[in-house]
Formats: C-alpha cells, sequence, structure tokens
C-alpha cells in the first residue's frame, strides 16, 4: 500500500476541497496516514499567537558574566550561590524568596543528590522534666530551596498538652525575628505559634487536636517588625512532623 | 502576581508592507534548509567542545524562544528575565549533556527552561499567599500547568520555526498563518503566481511539522 506523501496531506489540511477523492479515501482507511494529518492540523492549530519577545540586553551581559566567572572546562559544581546581581528588584509589597536564588538553590539539591525523607531516630526521646512525656512526632527541619538542614521540631506529649520544641540552627542573621507556625497537610490553614524568642529555640503548647487535624508542618519564618500579624512569606526552614 | 512594566521588544515579527518578491526562489529553500541545519549542528558541536561565541550565538537565536516562554508560563517579566538568564547559564554548564542534532538543541533548551519555570513555581508556592500550593501541591493543577506549558512551548517552537524561514516564505507562512489571508490574497500582496504561493504554504506547513516532530521527539529523550 504506498502512503498518500506529505504534499498531498499538507494540501488537505490547506485546501481539502481540491483534494482528490482517491487521496481521502486512502486517508480514511488508512491510521499512520491518517496520524499525519492529525499531526499537520496540530501544527495549523499551532500557528496563532504573539511574536516571540526577545529579552532586555542586560541579561545577555549577565549570561556572559557568569559565564565569565566559572572556569570553561570545570565540571558542574553545585556551589556558587553568589551570582551576578539580579536586576534593580520591582517594587514588592513583600519580600520573599529572590527567584534566582531558589533556582539556583534547587538546581544545587539535585546535584547534591536529594536526601529528603530523612527521619530522626536517634535522640528520639529527650529527657522529661515534672511529668512523663513521650515524642509522639518529630520534624527535620531543612532549609527551603535545599536540604540543608536548619534543626529539629519535636511534639512531646504529658498528660493532654502537646508541646511542641523547637530547636532550630542556621537560621541566618537577616533582620527581624522567628516565628514559628503549624501548616494544616491541608493547605489551606495554618495557625502561629509563636515567636523563638532567643532566636532559634523555642516551646510552645499546642492543642493535641490541631495536630490530629493536620496541623503537622513546622515552619519558621522571618517576620520584619511591621506589625502586620501575618506570614511574612520568608520561611526558613520548614519539616513535617512524622 | 503584577506584571511591572517592562521593556519588551517584539522582535522578529515584520510589520511593513510584505516585499514583493521575484518568482523562481523555491527550489532554493530546500539547500537552505539542509544549510540550516547543518549550522544548528555545528553550533551544538561548538558548544559542546566549551567555545563561548558558540553561547553567545545560541543565546542569540533562541533567547526570545525562551524568554517569552518563561513569561508566558510566570507572568511576570521580572522572573521571566531570571529564568532566561538561568536557562543559558544552566545550558553552558551542562552542555556535556547535549546530543547534537538540529532540532536537540531548542529541544533541550525548552527542557531546561521547564525546570526553571517550575523552580520559580516553587518558590512562589512558598510565598504565604500561596500556602495552599506549597504544603500540599494538588497533582491536577500541576499536571493541568504542565500542559499548559507544553502547549505554549510548542506553539512558540513553531513561531520560532516560521521566523527561521527564508523569504519570502516567512512573510507568506505568517502572512497565510497568522494573518489569515487566502492564497489570493498572498499571491495579490508579494506579487507572486498563485502557484507559487500554494507551494511556499505547503512546503512551510511541512516544515513546522518537521521542527515540531524534531523537538517533540528530542524532549522526549531522557
Amino acid at each position: 500500500m504506498t502512503h498518500v506523501d506529505l504534499d498531498d496531506l499538507a494540501d488537505l489540511v490547506l485546501d481539502p476541497d481540491a483534494t482528490p477523492d482517491s487521496v481521502r479515501e486512502h486517508v480514511e482507511s488508512c491510521p499512520e496516514c491518517t496520524d499525519r494529518l492529525a499531526a499537520l492540523f496540530d501544527v495549523r492549530r499551532l500557528t496563532s499567537g504573539e511574536p516571540l519577545v526577545a529579552p532586555p540586553a542586560r541579561v545577555r551581559e549577565q549570561v556572559l558574566a557568569q559565564v565569565n566567572d566559572v572556569p570553561g572546562d570545570a565540571p558542574v559544581r553545585p556551589v556558587p550561590l553568589q551570582v551576578a546581581a539580579p536586576p534593580p528588584e520591582v517594587a514588592r509589597p513583600r519580600r520573599r524568596v529572590p527567584v534566582w536564588a531558589a533556582g539556583l538553590a534547587a538546581g544545587v539539591a539535585l546535584v547534591a543528590g536529594l536526601g529528603l525523607g530523612r527521619t530522626t531516630l536517634d535522640d528520639a526521646t529527650t529527657p522529661g522534666r515534672d511529668a512523663p512525656e513521650a515524642v509522639v512526632a518529630a520534624a527535620d527541619l531543612t532549609a527551603l530551596d535545599s536540604t540543608a538542614g536548619r534543626g529539629v521540631a519535636r511534639a512531646v506529649e504529658s498528660d493532654d498538652t502537646i508541646t511542641l520544641r523547637v530547636q532550630a540552627s542556621e537560621l541566618g542573621g537577616e533582620d527581624g525575628f522567628h516565628e514559628v507556625w503549624l501548616i494544616n497537610v491541608d493547605g489551606e490553614r495554618m495557625v502561629a505559634l509563636g515567636v523563638l524568642a532567643d532566636g532559634d529555640a523555642g516551646e510552645f503548647q499546642v492543642p493535641r487536636g490541631l495536630l490530629d487535624e493536620g496541623y503537622l508542618v513546622v515552619d519558621i519564618s522571618v517576620e520584619p517588625d511591621d506589625g502586620d500579624p501575618t506570614h511574612s512569606g520568608v520561611s526558613l526552614a520548614r519539616g513535617e512532623l512524622v | 502576581m503584577n506584571v511591572p512594566p517592562v521593556e519588551q521588544t517584539p522582535v522578529l515579527l515584520d510589520r511593513r508592507a510584505p516585499r514583493r518578491y521575484v518568482d523562481g526562489v523555491v527550489t532554493g529553500v530546500r539547500d537552505f534548509e539542509e544549510e540550516q541545519d547543518d549550522v544548528v549542528r555545528s553550533l551544538a558541536a561548538r558548544l559542546v567542545e566549551g567555545d563561548e561565541s558558540a553561547l553567545e550565538a545560541v543565546y542569540d537565536r533562541w533567547s526570545a524562544l525562551i524568554h517569552t516562554y518563561a513569561l508566558r508560563a510566570l507572568g511576570d517579566a521580572h522572573d521571566a528575565e531570571e529564568v532566561t538568564q538561568q536557562v543559558f547559564v544552566a545550558a553552558w554548564r551542562s552542555r556535556h549533556t547535549l546530543t547534537p542534532s538540529p532540532s536537540a538543541l531548542p529541544a533541550w533548551l525548552v527542557g531546561i527552561a521547564r525546570h526553571k519555570v517550575a523552580d520559580v513555581r516553587a518558590a512562589r508556592a512558598r510565598d504565604a499567599g500561596r500556602l495552599a500550593a506549597a504544603v500540599a501541591l494538588p497533582e491536577v493543577r500541576h499536571a493541568e500547568e504542565q500542559s499548559k506549558d507544553d502547549e505554549v512551548a510548542e506553539r512558540l517552537v513553531v513561531r520560532q520555526a516560521v521566523e527561521e524561514l527564508p523569504d519570502p516564505r516567512r512573510t507568506i507562512v505568517l502572512l497565510a498563518f497568522w494573518e489569515e489571508l487566502s492564497h489570493a490574497e498572498i499571491a495579490e500582496k508579494v506579487g507572486l503566481p498563485l502557484g507559487t504561493v500554494k507551494s511556499h504554504v505547503r512546503r512551510g506547513l511541512i516544515k513546522l511539522h518537521q521542527q515540531l516532530e524534531g523537538v517533540r521527539h528530542d524532549s522526549r529523550r531522557p
């Protein structure tokens, strides 16, 4: 069986009325030609939309500057986080993780081999205070844009309350205070637990029901002293209680 | 996300009145296409070898494609610039992974751009305002976004392929597919016989098809 050639199939897309019946009949009975015809129609469907938009010239300069920073033959290295300064920030209502840093760091994490899902089995119990207590859940805190450890949070139980003990580390020296949040795994709700008074450690009483409801993601944010009670959007560490 | 005003320079679309062409260029186009493929192949080879001027050439040729993709996917000019920058820096640093073939280069760049766009989305998801997405990114939404992105990418790949056609084919294809002019109207406009116009449109469609298939094929490769 000879297939319809591509030119004829193209004509079937462009000028169906002018296509001989023999071509049409063959295509109808031939899955292969039908597929190719569908592919051509697909192209035609994709021919619309706006023209390409070139990036501003500074992007090119930045690319070349970065490339020149790294010796040409260097293997892919996970480290250089200092990048040429991004273009001047457009005023944003709230700060957030600069995109360029997040992207780079995500790349770093990939290169380093993702080590997600670590669990803390060591030191699973902390010495009790007065009442007998048990660690019911723990979260390894990590940076958001890498797997770098940022401490640990433990939920310990005594009587009917849960105490969340947060021991964070390496949160960085950014201005502002560190606030602890519990985010629900449904992704829609969160509660503020309070501030880490000394910067990286603190204890918070949590109603047991909260954990049962799915508030399991411990989040530490850096909050500017601006009177805004909502999350700043800048999370320094996070981990899920398991 | 606010879209701050940007200097967006629409390039490549030539809004001038189409020139009128002398007939007889249809056959020359095939050689041109083969030559173009060779150019891309050798560009890829030079890039793999670590030739910085190849990176510049790759940037000049595909940065608009990547930038437009990022702009459409992210809707933010600043983020789109960052992504564009990251893509070409990443392309340089991981150039050893590129297999030189005419369509592999754009497919590879688009693939890198996809990852960078995903990174930006993940960073945004961590934003308090997007908390919902941060904690449990619903798979469905992700899949929807992905298929929308793929469609955008393909549209842009096609557009790029048109821009790379030699004139008058490029102009004729733009008039036929983007301006939706009839073949007769195009013939009138560019001053070429109807048959010549038809032939250009047909060959143009096939070329776009081949380019798109190539990119699709190369995107699927691990």
